[in-house]
């Protein structure tokens, strides 16, 4: 690959994230599971994504994020279905923020591309693989 | 813990009207892992059963921490839910009689080992579909708690 940077978020998992938000799954150190759902994001960089939690969602993961805070995030609603994506990374609690960067990249779609690793691959790789299998670059205006 | 009549009729795919949902599994060290599973349903009422068509790191984590969290992601119409509870793999070749939680493997299997056949996903269009559907065995949690996520109310236990 040399010197190609490697892929970060592209405009479509933006797009998609940026409108519906995500179920963003924290844990434990032991390994419980807590999963919040925030329905709307914003991202910075293409790499730094932002969510604003409500009092109780804070409140339910502050724990988790002290003692463990890398989580996993899947798009909300229909974006579960059309933007088969899972983001991982570090998150960061500021008050009723909770920004995560964005360092691992996966495509959740059925079938043998399930749990391929994005990140890994150069941005133009993972455009051209995304232009391949959808016929969206967002969700519908 | 029983699921209410609502979830009871709610979980199932969103083909015959039912829901997409999202299920967290963790490793033992707490690596959070979250996805999209469309072929869902109710199992009795105190399971939840999701064909397993190879999600690997599911399987990993599973086989190390038993536990999982499934939410509601779409349609959701008020649906705000987020089940916990011990989670496992029931897999092809599993004894007929192992027992998770009050679910018999066989019986499990039986209904729900075939997904494809019984509830094939012939609404979804060409470019989500699926090109092959194997499935491997069945998912399975037992729900011991069950909270809203609805941010307003985000934690609040609803059975």
């Amino acid at each position: 690959m040399g010197e190609t940077e490697l892929s970060t978020l592209t405009p479509r998992m933006m797009n998609w994230l940026a409108r519906f938000g995500a179920h963003i799954a924290t844990a434990s150190k032991s390994g419980h599971p807590t999963t919040i759902v925030v329905e709307s994001a914003t991202i910075d960089d293409g790499k730094y994504v932002t969510y604003q939690l409500s009092d109780a969602q804070r409140d339910q993961i502050a724990g988790n994020i002290a003692e463990n805070p890398y989580v996993a995030q899947a798009p909300h609603a229909i974006a579960a279905i059309r933007a088969a994506y899972q983001f991982k990374g570090p998150a960061k609690l500021e008050g009723n923020s909770l920004k995560v960067e964005i360092k691992e990249i996966y495509c959740t779609k059925p079938g043998p591309e399930a749990a391929l690793r994005l990140d890994v691959l150069s941005m133009d790789q993972v455009i051209k693989f995304e232009e391949s299998r959808w016929r969206d670059v967002g969700p519908p205006k | 813990m029983k699921m209410n009549e609502e979830m009871l009729n709610t979980l199932r795919s969103v083909g015959s009207g039912g829901v997409v949902v999202h299920l967290t599994t963790c490793s033992a060290d707490g690596v959070p892992n979250v996805v999209g599973e469309r072929f869902v349903a109710s199992y009795g009422e105190e399971h939840i059963v999701i064909a397993d068509m190879f999600a690997q790191k599911t399987k990993v984590n599973l086989n190390e921490n038993p536990v999982g969290v499934i939410t509601v992601a779409h349609p959701t119409k008020e649906r705000y839910w987020a089940f916990r509870g011990p989670c496992t793999i029931i897999m092809w070749g599993e004894d007929d009689d192992y027992d998770f939680h009050g679910a018999k493997a066989g019986d499990v299997l039986r209904e729900w080992g075939d997904w494809a056949a019984k509830e094939p996903p012939s609404e979804v269009p060409p470019d989500i579909r699926p090109p092959a559907l194997c499935q491997r065995g069945v998912i399975t949690l037992k729900v011991d708690e069950a909270y809203s996520w609805l941010p307003s109310e985000s934690g609040k236990k609803i059975l």
